[in-house]
């Protein structure tokens, strides 16, 4: 029977949708809803190019029937739609083999964690402020001596709504903001710094600015480096991407695609014994954080690197069964997903990390991007360090340097961790996907390259 | 109450006009696509994807607003235009350089770009496209190279776009569009040695399915596997010191992308994508300017039936042809859409691709590629005493500014005394762009020329366009690789 309204709202999405699915027979759903509200402020050579605002609302469906998986995402939400495209999931699910890697999902009903600072009220109306505190963001910059700031702040509201066959319900409501400025004061003298997190009172995009400007003047007048070997000290930005690589990639969808260098790592020494890595769902403030996973199974604090030692895997039903363990409540639609990578901190002051280094040529990197690998299975990749970088001496920085590539393995960029700062920064990107907590990272012994001219 | 979504999209621009908006666009996008995923043979997931939602761009005071629903109700779209001209005219009024749009001809054009009778993406019976799919997988694993396949991936994901672009300087712009597309990562793995190396996938093509037969898709895994078994199993250092390249198609086509695409946009130039996506090298008082030997010439074109990028009309109404950028090694022509040509005192060059209904247009490449010239591929390996002939890349990236680069080879082979010699394992181009594009001597002949498909990434948030980059064969001549 089809029930036609006029406007459908969250609840009327998932009573329609359900009983299609229930009509048709699918043993086994997962259904969730997102209504959110994004805004975006743009800038580039000082000045605002462009304000956006998103409202969406869609629909992700992920059923079964014959242990053969299908998924809807729609962002079109009339009744005929709904309907139309749930039949063709039925003449797709008849189509397909069955998933013999497909091993049901989570068993409710549940009962969820609360995490702290998740949400804020303040940042639904953002807008004004959002315009002045650029604009103040901005001219920090310029106070420490950019010429041209370009950079992009986001703000949004999400409600997400969680039902699944297996009695999981689940809602959350969330707040987050992204800030990225990059100030420059020549063609290739730059700095950039980013600022995020879920609550309006932690905003401070002036500092950020500040920063930026004063990385893009220490890297004036700096000439092209050397080729060879270094030890690297890595801001961590350049940390979430590189060092960070090596947890995410504890992901055995990544592994069995061979998409990991992880394979038959599990209970092996991968990096120094101080080092311990967490996928953690709970952190307050956290980008990634969240109460329930995609099938509704409640998440937590999962352990992937405990003293250096490659301790497990994050997964889904699925994927655990498959490994005789247990979900870590990390389901994606797919395949398992972090939530907030976390490294435990060590306990050195950056001016120790260049002390500790003192006596070997030593580079520092404040940003890096275009991340890119031969081998995924080996682990063997570059990529490039952007905005300033500088050479360590004496164990103080001493002048800047241009155009090299870090090109190496990432068991050598974990394996080579030589020590930790003390001081986590919460980093989500471009060039970082995964929210992740980490500190400044000292590296022994990484290979440079460098173009030829 | 809901509407149809054309009424909400002429409704628009009369609220935006009340509104007093100078320019207001309102882009309806209706999306369907349909994606299966393989992994090692086994069917993960078969997924359908519907979106329909109208983004909605606003000029005004100097200043621009964007704005995007999906909801299709009068009170969304009045509340994205209020909020698009509102935040246009409020950022415009902070501006000291304001932001204006060039002038351009007014179309009103339909036009289809769409699969053969049977073949379309909505057509195409499920069962045929999962069976046609796994037996890719079948044939990776099964052909006999001395090499073990334990890791496949593959991915294939359809789609029809039908777009309808209207703004209140009178353009009106519709289209359907379908896109074929294939992506994939297989590794190969030397069983003695345990060396490994991996192939990732992507061809695409505007079309249906018809594009499996164009691509005689399972000659070419079949091919492709059978390289990476060679070259894991036969593949000796690449050579050192300074040597020639003798680059194909796809390593061409890369390069024309990335060392010259990127740097040719006119937000780039104008350091408008500078947080994200960068700058560039080139700047407008460089055009002119001699950047390459006079051997090289590299276009880019949308308009070129049937492949990734193509469009006839770009997404802020301009009629689009091909753009010359470098031209017998001269910097020529930017990639524009009519914010960064307005600031520049010229013309968009109709590069104004917007990727989905929520996003705004900004400058993108199309098809880009290396103007064949006249030369046999042997005559370019008969002249070369010590180098590599590199088919295809695996690992590459470049700097932001799109300055230095680095490519990977894959296929890859010695060349000696003019002879082509045994594989060799991952040679490596790490050079600046202007040495690039200076140290071509000798471009091969037009029946060479070929395409391969891309997703080119850019903006933020992130918009990944399909485009088509390619050429024929190139030698490069004296590349320093320590």
């Amino acid at each position: 029977m089809r029930v036609m309204v006029d406007k459908l709202d969250t609840e009327n999405v998932m009573d329609l949708t359900i009983k299609k699915l229930q009509e048709l027979g699918f043993e086994d759903y997962i259904l969730q809803t997102e209504k959110s509200n994004k805004s975006q402020i743009r800038f580039a050579d000082n000045q605002i190019t462009i304000v956006k605002n998103w409202a969406s609302m869609n629909l992700g469906v992920f059923a079964v029937k014959n242990q053969k998986t299908v998924a809807v995402d729609l962002q079109d939400l009339t009744s005929e739609t709904i309907l139309s495209s749930i039949d063709s999931l039925d003449k797709l699910v008849s189509s397909l083999p069955p998933n013999q890697n497909y091993m049901g999902i989570s068993d409710g009903p549940f009962s969820y964690p609360s995490i702290d600072e998740l949400s804020d009220p303040d940042l639904i109306d953002f807008h004004e402020q959002a315009l002045d505190k650029v604009t103040a963001s901005i001219n920090a910059a310029q106070e420490e001596g950019a010429k041209r700031s370009a950079g992009v702040l986001y703000w949004d509201a999400t409600k997400v709504q969680l039902v699944s066959s297996r009695g999981a319900r689940a809602k959350a409501h969330s707040t987050k903001y992204e800030y990225t400025i990059r100030s420059f004061i020549d063609d290739t003298s730059s700095g950039a710094e980013i600022d995020v997190g879920r609550l309006s009172s932690r905003i401070d995009l002036e500092e950020a600015g500040r920063k930026a400007g004063k990385i893009a003047k220490m890297s004036v007048g700096g000439v092209n480096g050397s080729p060879g070997k270094y030890n690297v000290i890595l801001a961590p930005k350049v940390a979430g991407d590189i060092v960070a690589a090596t947890p995410v990639a504890a992901n055995p969808f990544s592994v069995e695609i061979g998409f990991s260098w992880l394979k038959d790592k599990i209970g092996e020494q991968i990096g120094p014994e101080f080092v311990s890595v967490y996928d953690d769902a709970l952190l307050p403030n956290g980008l990634g954080s969240r109460s329930f996973d995609d099938e509704g199974h409640p998440t937590g604090r999962n352990v992937l690197v405990e003293n250096g030692i490659l301790k497990g895997f994050i997964h889904n039903t699925s994927t655990a069964k498959k490994a005789g363990t247990v979900s870590t409540g990390n389901a994606g639609l797919v395949f398992p997903q972090n939530t907030n990578v976390f490294f435990e901190p060590g306990d050195h002051s950056f001016d120790e990390l260049m002390e500790i280094s003192k006596g070997k040529p030593t580079i520092y990197l404040t940003n890096n991007w275009y991340t890119r690998f031969t081998s995924y299975a080996d682990g063997i990749f570059s990529t490039i360090p952007r905005d300033g970088m500088f050479i360590i001496e004496n164990g103080e920085i001493s002048k800047p340097v241009r155009e090299l590539r870090v090109s190496d393995t990432m068991f050598n960029i974990f394996g080579n961790i030589k020590a930790l700062g003390k001081d986590l920064k919460q980093i989500k990107s471009w060039e970082v996907n995964t929210p992740t907590f980490i500190p400044a990272v000292l590296l022994e012994d990484i290979n440079i390259t460098a173009a030829t001219s | 109450m809901t509407a149809e979504p054309i009424d909400l999209v002429e409704k628009a621009i009369e609220k935006g006009e009340k509104l007093g908006a100078q320019y207001i666009e309102a882009r309806l996008v209706d999306l369907k696509s349909n994606t299966s995923i393989l992994k090692s043979g086994v069917p993960e997931l078969g997924a359908i994807m519907r979106s329909k939602g109208i983004g909605i761009r606003v000029l005004k005071d100097g200043g621009v607003g964007f704005a995007s629903f999906n909801e299709m109700t009068k009170e969304e779209m009045n509340i994205a235009v209020t909020f698009a001209t509102k935040m246009a005219e409020a950022s415009g009024n902070m501006r000291t350089k304001k932001i204006s749009f060039s002038e351009e001809e007014i179309h009103i054009a339909t036009y289809q770009a769409i699969g053969q009778s049977g073949k379309r993406p909505l057509e195409l019976s499920p069962e045929e496209k999962i069976n046609r799919l796994i037996n890719l997988d079948k044939i990776a694993a099964e052909v006999e190279t001395g090499a073990i396949i334990p890791f496949r991936f593959f991915q294939m994901l359809d789609q029809t776009e039908k777009k309808l672009i209207i703004t209140n300087e009178g353009a009106r712009i519709e289209s359907e569009t379908d896109l074929l597309q294939l992506f994939g990562l297989i590794v190969a793995v030397n069983p003695t040695t345990g060396s490994k190396e991996q192939l990732m996938i992507q061809k695409g093509k505007a079309g249906g399915y018809e594009a499996l037969d164009f691509w005689k898709i399972e000659d070419y895994i079949e091919k492709q596997v059978r390289t990476l078994g060679k070259i894991v199993t036969e593949a000796k250092e690449a050579p050192k010191g300074t040597i020639d390249y003798v680059v194909g198609p796809n390593v061409i086509g890369i390069m024309c992308h990335e060392n010259q695409g990127h740097p040719s946009e006119g937000d780039r130039i104008l350091g408008r994508e500078g947080a994200q996506a960068g700058e560039s090298y080139l700047k407008q008082d460089m055009i002119g300017e001699k950047i390459g030997s006079d051997k090289v010439t590299i276009i880019d074109d949308p308009s070129l039936l049937g492949s990734y990028g193509y469009y006839q009309y770009d997404d802020e109404g301009i009629k689009a042809g091909p753009r010359y950028l470098l031209k017998e090694g001269i910097f020529q022509d930017m990639l524009h859409n009519r914010e960064s040509a307005a600031f520049m005192q010229t013309k968009s060059t109709a590069a104004a691709r917007a990727i989905g209904y929520n996003r705004e247009p900004i400058p993108r490449m199309a098809n880009t590629y290396l103007l064949p010239g006249d030369f046999e591929l042997e005559e370019l390996i008969e002249d070369v005493k010590l180098g590599v002939l590199m088919h295809n890349f695996t690992e590459w990236n470049i700097d932001d500014r799109r300055y230095q680069s680095k490519y990977v080879g894959l296929e890859a082979y010695l060349i000696e005394n003019g002879e082509v010699k045994h594989m060799v394992r991952r040679p490596v181009v790490e050079t600046t762009t202007p040495k690039l594009w200076g140290s071509v001597d000798a471009v091969a002949k037009k029946s060479l020329l070929e395409f391969d498909a891309a997703t080119c990434g850019k903006g933020d948030p992130m918009q990944g366009a399909p485009v088509y980059h390619g050429g024929s064969f190139m030698r490069i001549r004296n590349v320093e690789v320590r």
